[in-house]
């Protein structure tokens, strides 16, 4: 491969790996909390996309119950873009109260509330159908203003071109990175969330108000989900209501490789996914989907902790 | 009678075969696995049917031979139980998210391979798979005896060694390997009866169908079945074939129900258009209120004390 294709799929990689990274987060920081897989997670990820768009005054097609329909407002992207995250965040705190609280609170099987996440995902999915149709949803032209299309990383002889794109969801990825650690190691809040994956209940004994910080871990997961789905339909159009639903099993894939429930295993783990799948051959193009599930098989079988998990301990 | 037969045959028919599925999930889960490798067993075992019945056994009868069906379901058990022991053995290793998270991997390599093999006919799938039967409802011919016998056998499972074997397991993986049950040996077994048994299914859906695609193993597939066992119950069979039942059927059921006429519109067209939105409170609301699903051990036991008293 010459050098010239080998950093532009290498910073393709980045890009989407860095995507997956902040998806994985709000996975695994639910998974650290709760010690469940929040399957809706791919849902809310294709519903962050959608706030965004009818925040950016995108109009819905002819399909569903809103059809033709466009919000009055017409908001930049980089603003849609927070309130659209947020407002999936928001959903996420429903979504805590409809479906994981009550189970919590009788002291459930959490496969059972992993079960009722996927009854949530089913429900998202399908109001998002019947509300804007199947159809593919291309975002407002001019969403990132006046940036050129693409920039050039080589030399003018030697040219490496990089979708401007795919370089503003590499910031963006990275500054939510940043921001999420700091918060999360350095804030007397995330030192309480650390608290409470250690132990509820010494946490809850300790004056920590475990259910509000389960509500705050919601909307931060669910924040994050939203947020990526925007960044990746930014640059490919949102493809229907089934658009998270690959993603969020990809997402699954991210954590297991990176260890569940580890914040930097799940950065390591869409790093390592989406440089690997930006190294697939052309001509094996159609197998790129699977990638991420057979590294995610050997790895569950070859060392199901993860790369950076810790090695889980049997309680008897 | 037959008007009823012929309106309905095609979803009785779905209804068994949904009843059998959701027992090939339940078996599994009766050592206390949550597998979700059903779907794609379903798809192999309908592939292998689709591929010999399309390019091997090729007949000039108008009907495709009912013996060559049934050489097609065993060899679709066979390929499927195989594959059951190769993927079961590694993976069972695994435990309750990470056993789900592995089968959903198993799943999605499966779905890919067959959008790009030509073999299975890539993203188009096969199509114009020979009939056994003239009409749909005949296919219960096929399908309700497997049920029955289905039905026999797990009743005869629960109550023999090898049953109490996976219910140790279930409760106490740990005390039941002390009591010196080999719980590796009943998971494999477990994992790859239920995967032979959606292989078979797989095999009369793709004659039934007429048609077999990647779509046929999907995630969503996986969801479905789940909802199948864990709201139709998941601590007796029983549960699952009547989940099974039910949950493919209330699809059609909420449709009929939309056309009746004097609701109002919105409602009609809700039920008509947002049957996936109820199917998925269902699953919210049976978790949270059912958690042993609708039909428990208690609810049977019950009823059988009630007769005993009269």
């Amino acid at each position: 491969m010459d050098i010239n294709l080998f950093l532009q799929q290498f910073l393709n990689g980045l890009s989407i790996g860095s995507v997956y990274a902040i998806f994985a987060l709000g996975y695994t920081l639910v998974y650290s909390i709760l010690g469940i897989i929040n399957l809706a997670h791919g849902a809310v990820f294709t519903l962050g996309a959608y706030f965004t768009y009818a925040l950016m005054g995108g109009t819905f097609g002819f399909n569903g119950l809103l059809a033709n329909a466009t919000l009055p407002v017409k908001l930049p992207f980089a603003i849609a873009l927070i309130l659209g995250s947020s407002l999936a965040g928001l959903v996420g705190v429903a979504m805590e109260r409809i479906a994981f609280q009550p189970l919590r609170r009788k002291g459930s099987d959490p496969l059972l509330t992993v079960v009722s996440s996927l009854g949530v995902a089913v429900v998202i999915v399908n109001l998002i159908q019947y509300l804007v149709g199947a159809e593919s949803y291309t975002y407002p032209a001019g969403a990132y203003g006046s940036l050129p299309a693409s920039i050039n990383f080589g030399s003018p002889e030697n040219p490496i071109p990089i979708r401007s794109v795919q370089i503003v969801i590499f910031v963006v990825s990275v500054v939510f990175v940043a921001i999420l650690t700091y918060f999360i190691n350095s804030t007397k809040y995330g030192k309480a969330m650390q608290a409470i994956a250690e132990d509820p209940t010494t946490a809850s004994l300790l004056g920590i108000n475990t259910d509000g910080f389960i509500v705050l871990t919601f909307f931060i997961s669910s924040f994050l989900a939203g947020l990526a789905g925007t960044l990746v339909a930014s640059s490919v159009s949102i493809a229907g209501p089934y658009f998270g639903i690959a993603f969020g099993l990809r997402g699954l894939a991210v954590i297991v490789l990176g260890g569940l429930g580890s914040i930097p295993g799940a950065v390591l783990g869409g790093l390592v996914i989406g440089l690997v799948e930006a190294f697939v051959p052309g001509e094996y193009s159609g197998y790129k989907d699977a990638v991420a599930f057979a590294i995610l098989f050997v790895m569950l079988i070859v060392r199901p902790q993860g790369l950076l998990g810790r090695r889980f301990i049997q309680k008897v | 009678m037959s008007e009823f037969f012929s309106t309905y045959g095609s979803l009785i028919v779905s209804m068994v075969l949904g009843a059998l599925l959701g027992l090939s999930l339940y078996l599994p889960l009766m050592t206390g696995q949550l597998s979700l490798a059903s779907p794609g067993f379903y798809a192999l075992g309908g592939y292998t049917a689709a591929i010999l019945s399309t390019k091997v056994f090729t007949s000039t009868s108008d009907l495709f031979p009912i013996p060559l069906l049934l050489i097609e379901m065993v060899i679709a058990g066979v390929i499927s139980g195989l594959l059951g022991v190769v993927i079961g053995i590694p993976t069972l290793r695994l435990r309750g998210i990470y056993l789900a998270i592995a089968t959903i991997a198993f799943v999605e390599v499966l779905r890919v391979l067959s959008l790009n093999l030509e073999i299975t006919g890539s993203a188009v799938g096969i199509f114009g798979i020979p009939q056994p039967f003239q009409t749909q409802i005949e296919y219960l011919w096929i399908a309700l005896p497997l049920l029955l016998i289905a039905m026999v056998l797990f009743y005869r499972l629960e109550r023999i060694k090898v049953g109490r074997a996976f219910t140790a397991i279930r409760e106490d993986e740990l005390a039941a390997g002390a009591m010196g049950i080999n719980p590796t040996y009943y998971k494999v077994l477990a994992f790859t009866l239920g995967a032979i048994l959606a292989g078979v299914v797989g095999a009369i859906s793709a004659h039934f169908l007429n048609t077999w695609n990647a779509r046929q193993g999907t995630f969503d597939a996986s969801i479905i079945y789940l909802t199948f066992v864990l709201i139709g119950g998941s601590r007796t069979f029983l549960g699952s074939i009547v989940g099974g039942m039910v949950f493919t059927a209330l699809p059609e059921v909420l449709r009929s129900l939309a056309d009746t006429g004097g609701l109002p519109n919105w409602l009609a067209q809700f039920l008509r258009d947002g049957r996936l939105i109820i199917f998925g409170l269902l699953i919210v609301v049976g978790t949270i209120f059912f958690p042993q699903g609708l039909v428990t051990p208690d609810i049977l036991k019950k009823r059988k004390v009630k007769n005993k008293q009269i």
